[in-house]
């Protein structure tokens, strides 16, 4: 009980070099990321005290949240050679629910990290030390960063990359590191299917909406392979027995002039020229009279083609390989078809 | 010899052979009450039930503390307090039905200390130890408590697999040297390659995207793989069975035996207590998943 006590006053003593009036910086939560609100205080203990009290009303009326069970008795906070060990009671290892578990000890670490001085944490439960309770933490030993858990729009290019092409939206070779042309019609592909804004830019939605796409899925089942060209989304789905391998990012003909219904396709022609307006098309694949798939440099979010249906540079070659002679093509307003 | 004295001669030995038992007899009684060791008699009939171990009021249980779902705890001065997990609910379970009114839990990492400890300070391990030939030759290890079956995670818009051979046709995946990928080598046999990507939360990736059909990931870890995430996937539908499971190590020095712990083993699947638990703390009791065949 004595040396509890002196380690309390030990602790309280321990003044904040050059914060003096500024007080202690508290790391709560705010939509699953941490924040750091200011407090009074000048020692550790202090900073740790507040970060047990919670956000105030005001604060919790700004979302701002603490994942720390409320009530968690502190029984000492002890200083050693810039570790700061911090003995709490059981509540603390309250609950199963496992990112809670983590964002404490998170909350934690980084208010005793943020005063000067400190190099790390020591987490003590009733004078013991923890061992498997909080995921990703290993306890045993002093605690120098709290795990970084990223949100969604941190993602990287590369790993957008990734993404696209484990979502079938872009080809293995376009996972470059490098926000290109390729990864800007890929990004397309991907919004038109998710409804998002069509801009081909990572933006934060974007990327939020990466994180939890699923592969796209076919509106219609039949065996073999097969291309379904969606009107309404502006895209064509590659698809081998009802799975689609490739999601493409098209433009069909400007007022509806791509027709609707089930074909096949019936010639291919590696450049083909068209009579009518005079043009080369490149990797063309006619499925209907002369309505084909073919690459063309200006492939719009919208409707603008004369009704054959373009493709970028970038898919064209691929899907003149994928749609062999007989390939079936249906050709549909999905929305309508629902 | 006439008959009669053949008789006799029979009348005669019979005395002898009763005579000779007799004293033997007479011979271990006084034997047995000198307080003479067991071998001396070992030839001479059946010996007595040994004396029983006094049974001790607390009942110690080593734990490796490994995840919370598991086990996890507060380790102090070589106990462990605050003790969680499945694990802990089965060993507390078992503790009771053996008749011991406490349990005292103590931390040994790594497990394997479990099985290689002379004489331990210790009365039961319990840490995922595998029931392997190995294990069961370097301690006493009870009947498995959970299997090391593979639970089958579909991608999205895939049906419910009835069979093996329907998993063998899939694009299947596991992460690189676990169970999972041992399974997908040994039990299914895909008809293409499987992907082995490095972490669990690629392999979730890879689901997620469809990227593979299924993947195979342990049945007791898969309640945690889907946890709150499980619009992404498909149906956790099935396990493939590898072939062991999880044991409840005990030391000769114990004071209870194999057969009592698997016997209250037996208890808890019987009143269904392990399926509460598993669905306590693993979400999906691995027991109820269809087993692939």
């Amino acid at each position: 009980m004595k040396r509890r006590a002196f380690l309390a006053v030990a602790s309280c003593a321990l003044a904040l070099p050059g914060a003096a009036g500024a007080g202690v910086q508290v790391w709560f939560s705010s939509g699953g990321e941490p924040v750091p609100v200011i407090r009074n205080g000048t020692t550790i203990q202090a900073a740790v005290e507040q970060l047990l009290a919670g956000p105030t009303a005001p604060e919790r009326g700004r979302g701002i949240r603490s994942a720390v069970p409320h009530r968690t008795p502190l029984r000492s906070v002890t200083t050693t050679r810039r570790v700061v060990t911090v003995d709490l009671g059981a509540r603390f290892a309250a609950g199963r629910d496992e990112a809670a578990l983590r964002g404490r000890v998170g909350q934690l670490v980084r208010t005793v990290r943020s005063i000067p001085g400190v190099r790390s944490v020591r987490i003590l439960i009733e004078g013991g030390v923890p061992v498997g309770l909080f995921p990703g933490y290993d306890l045993r030993r002093p605690v120098a960063a709290a795990l970084q858990e990223r949100p969604a729009h941190l993602l990287g290019t590369r790993e957008v990359q990734q993404r696209l092409v484990d979502l079938g939206f872009l080809a293995d070779p376009g996972v470059t590191g490098t926000a290109d042309s390729q990864t800007s019609t890929a990004v397309l592909g991907f919004q038109k299917w998710a409804n998002l804004p069509r801009d081909g830019a990572l933006g934060v939605a974007t990327r939020a909406a990466l994180v939890r796409a699923t592969r796209p899925v076919p509106a219609l089942r039949a065996p073999g392979r097969r291309i379904e060209v969606q009107l309404r989304r502006q895209v064509a789905l590659l698809i081998q027995d009802d799975k689609v391998v490739r999601t493409v990012h098209i433009s069909s003909g400007a007022g509806g002039k791509t027709p609707r219904g089930s074909f096949s396709v019936y010639r291919k022609e590696r450049n083909s020229w068209s009579v009518p307006f005079k043009v080369w098309l490149p990797w063309a694949s006619y499925f209907t009279g002369g309505i084909a798939f073919h690459a063309y440099d200006s492939v719009p979010t919208y409707p603008a083609s004369h009704g054959c249906v373009r493709v970028s540079r970038y898919d064209a070659p691929m899907l003149f390989g994928f749609a062999e002679s007989g390939t079936r093509v249906d050709v549909f307003d999905e929305v309508a078809l629902a | 010899m006439t008959p009669r004295s053949a008789r006799g001669a029979f009348v005669g030995a019979f005395g002898v052979v009763i005579g000779v038992v007799g004293c033997a007899a007479v011979a271990a009684a006084v034997l047995v009450a000198l307080g003479l060791p067991a071998q001396g008699r070992a030839d001479d009939g059946p010996s007595p039930a040994p004396i029983p171990e006094p049974r001790p009021s607390t009942l110690v249980v080593a734990l490796d503390l490994r995840d919370p779902v598991r086990q996890a705890g507060v380790v102090k001065g070589g106990d462990v307090i605050l003790a969680r997990g499945l694990e802990v609910d089965i060993a507390r379970e078992i503790v009771r039905r053996v008749g011991i009114p406490k349990v005292r839990f103590v931390y040994v990492r790594p497990a394997a200390r479990l099985l290689a400890a002379e004489d331990p300070p210790w009365h039961l391990g319990i840490a995922s130890i595998r029931a392997t030939p190995r294990a069961a030759g370097s301690a006493a290890l009870s009947e498995p408590y959970l299997g090391t079956d593979q639970a089958v995670v579909l991608r999205r818009g895939l049906p419910r697999l009835a069979r093996l051979a329907q998993l063998r046709s899939l694009r299947s995946c596991a992460v690189q040297g676990s169970d999972g990928a041992r399974a997908l080598a040994t039990v299914v046999s895909p008809t293409s390659a499987p992907m082995l990507p490095s972490t669990q939360e690629r392999l979730f990736q890879l689901v997620q995207t469809g990227v593979c059909d299924a993947a195979l990931v342990g049945a007791v870890e898969v309640g945690r793989f889907v946890a709150g995430r499980g619009a992404l996937l498909g149906p956790v539908s099935a396990r493939v069975a590898l072939g062991n499971g999880y044991g409840v190590a005990v030391p000769r020095s114990s004071p209870i035996s194999v057969a009592e712990v698997a016997r209250a083993l037996r208890g808890l699947r019987a009143d269904g207590t392990m399926h509460r638990l598993a669905r306590r703390w693993l979400t999906i009791d691995p027991a109820r998943l269809r087993l692939l065949r």
